[in-house]
């Protein structure tokens, strides 16, 4: 009888899998799914160009991207040590990225906030817009030289474009409701912009710097290719230019990587300083 | 003593005392107020609407009626096109500090914490910054917020979230709180825990509360006053003293005799002009 009544109280043994163990399951593959892909490509990709079933002028094998890396990072390249390389370009995006972000956010919040400056540039704008920045390359080159200057205004120019368009969505974006309680609390309109339109805007500030930044990348490339002799897009230009497709993929993946860093970097403090959007 | 005109049939025989007490104890006055999107199709029109100081006043009405047109004047969102909406004698031009106003939804900072929402109308008054925490703890502990005061409101509740904006809005002691249908968006018991604080923060706080509701057992449970707006430019339909025993925030009250009572002449009326 007793142990009719304590077999009772034991937990069942139950056939099927709880709804919790089956996410985790699924987590678990879709995990392996995503590591598993890319190293079959990997492994795919340095069997074939290792085998010579793909001519290597067109596709290196990755063992052959690893070993012109370490070279390059050893005796650098075009005689200008890698890191020269790797900081020159770093340095342009940063400078642009950096004053392209402070004059897109400030146009952005003079737009988004005073309708009489929305009204004055909504044409300027809504006719850059569709441009691609890349079609004023020359142009600022004839303006600005062919040196460090026009590299960075064209990197700088297609970067606040972008932050002041998501900057000016933002400070719209931001609910009636909020900015009515502010005043009703006593705000006056420099404490509603500083404590509500702008915290509002934020989420859209960075959604906007993160774009800029990756389309920065971009753009960086395309002005080294044109014309240097120092950076990353230089490296890819020029090795090109010899045939060195080792090399090419070398300055293509170093661009993916301080890309991909890059936006890491800036989605972490994004997510910090805008923990309240989900 | 010149008398103050008579704005509405209705309104003029409940308060029949004299004209000069009735200016002195007035917080809001709406005098001819005519109120419309464009002057062609008004919503409001030769609209008056005395506030007492410290009552609980509640606006009933079929939708569009334009409950919360008058909400919006007297706030000082919206102008007048004619007439005049004064706070203790001044004519109203804009939104200010000394009116309070609670929203339906979505008004609280996502970025600040429930502490620092509440303590925000106190960042343009001078006020020293011991008395600040003292009062904004006090209110944290009387809507039952202990505990949460870091959180952040994407962390609460729809009923908590409701709490810090009408903790918000009464923790600076405006005059007079503006609700419009504050509590329309949270369940049924949520809501009767609400409306019953908010009762007990009407006694510690002394000023009066307008609220604008579509449930009649609400306005009978919470009001000293329930006015019914007709469904045609925004006239007084209706109005009713309602009186039930203290304490008013009893949960008892919802089911006495005399709850019963008004509920059903708030109904009938209701039910004669939809």
């Amino acid at each position: 009888m007793s142990q009719a009544i304590s077999k009772k109280s034991h937990t069942p043994a139950f056939k099927e899998q709880d709804l919790q163990t089956q996410e985790l399951r699924e987590k678990g593959v879709l995990f392996c799914v995503g590591i598993v892909i890319p190293l079959l490509i990997l492994i795919v990709w340095e069997v074939t160009t290792r085998q010579g079933w793909i001519d290597e002028l067109f596709l290196p094998s990755l063992s052959g991207i690893v070993t012109e890396f370490l070279a390059i990072a050893r005796k650098g390249y075009a005689g200008t040590p890698l890191i020269t390389h790797v900081l020159g370009s770093l340095r342009r995006v940063f400078i642009a990225f950096s004053i392209g972000t402070v004059v897109g956010l400030s146009l952005g919040l003079l737009m988004g906030y005073y309708k009489y400056v929305r009204a004055a540039f909504y044409v300027v704008t809504e006719l850059l817009r569709p441009i691609p920045p890349l079609a004023f390359i020359t142009l600022f080159i004839l303006w600005f030289g062919i040196g460090e200057v026009s590299k960075v205004l064209i990197i700088l120019y297609a970067g606040a474009l972008i932050v002041m368009l998501n900057t000016i969505a933002g400070v719209r974006s931001c609910p009636q409701n909020k900015i009515l309680a502010a005043r009703t609390l006593g705000a006056n309109d420099l404490a509603i912009f500083l404590y509500v339109i702008f915290p509002a805007a934020l989420p859209s500030i960075f959604t906007g710097m993160r774009v800029a930044l990756s389309v920065d990348f971009g753009i960086l490339v395309a002005s080294e290719l044109l014309a240097g002799d120092i950076g990353v897009g230089y490296i890819i230009q020029d090795a090109s230019v010899f045939f060195n497709v080792e090399a090419l993929f070398v300055g293509i993946l170093m661009i993916g990587f301080f890309g991909v860093l890059s936006d890491f970097i800036l989605g972490f403090i994004s997510r910090r300083l805008v923990h309240w959007q989900g | 003593m010149t008398q103050l005109p008579s704005i509405s049939p209705s309104s003029s025989s409940l308060h029949n005392r004299p004209s000069s007490h009735q200016a002195q104890d007035e917080v809001i006055c709406l005098e001819q107020v005519a109120f419309g999107y464009s002057r062609k199709r008004l919503v409001l029109q030769d609209f008056g609407l005395r506030i007492q100081r410290g009552e609980f006043l509640t606006l009933l009405g079929p939708s569009g009626c334009g409950k919360s047109t008058i909400l919006n004047l007297i706030a000082g969102f919206y102008k007048p096109l004619s007439g005049r909406v004064t706070h203790g004698g001044e004519v109203v031009k804009g939104p200010s500090a000394r009116r309070g106003v609670v929203f339906q939804g979505n008004a609280l900072f996502d970025w600040m914490t429930v502490e620092q929402n509440i303590g925000f109308g106190f960042r343009f008054k001078a006020i020293s910054k011991y008395e600040r925490q003292q009062r904004v703890k006090t209110i944290i502990e009387l809507v039952g917020l202990r505990g949460s005061e870091r959180k952040y409101p994407y962390q609460l509740s729809g009923g908590m979230r409701q709490r810090v904006a009408v903790a918000r809005s009464m923790v600076v002691q405006p005059e007079i709180l503006l609700m419009d249908e504050p509590f329309a968006a949270v369940d049924v018991q949520t809501r009767e825990g609400l409306q019953e604080e908010l009762l007990k923060l009407h006694e510690q706080v002394a000023g009066a509360i307008l609220f604008v509701t579509h449930s009649i057992e609400e306005a009978v449970f919470l009001s000293d006053r329930v006015v019914i707006l007709d469904r045609d430019l925004g006239g007084i339909y209706h109005e009713i003293a309602i009186q039930l025993p203290a304490p008013r925030y009893a949960a008892m009250n919802r089911v006495s005799e005399a709850f019963n009572h008004y509920r059903t002449e708030l109904y009938l009326k209701m039910k004669a002009i939809s």
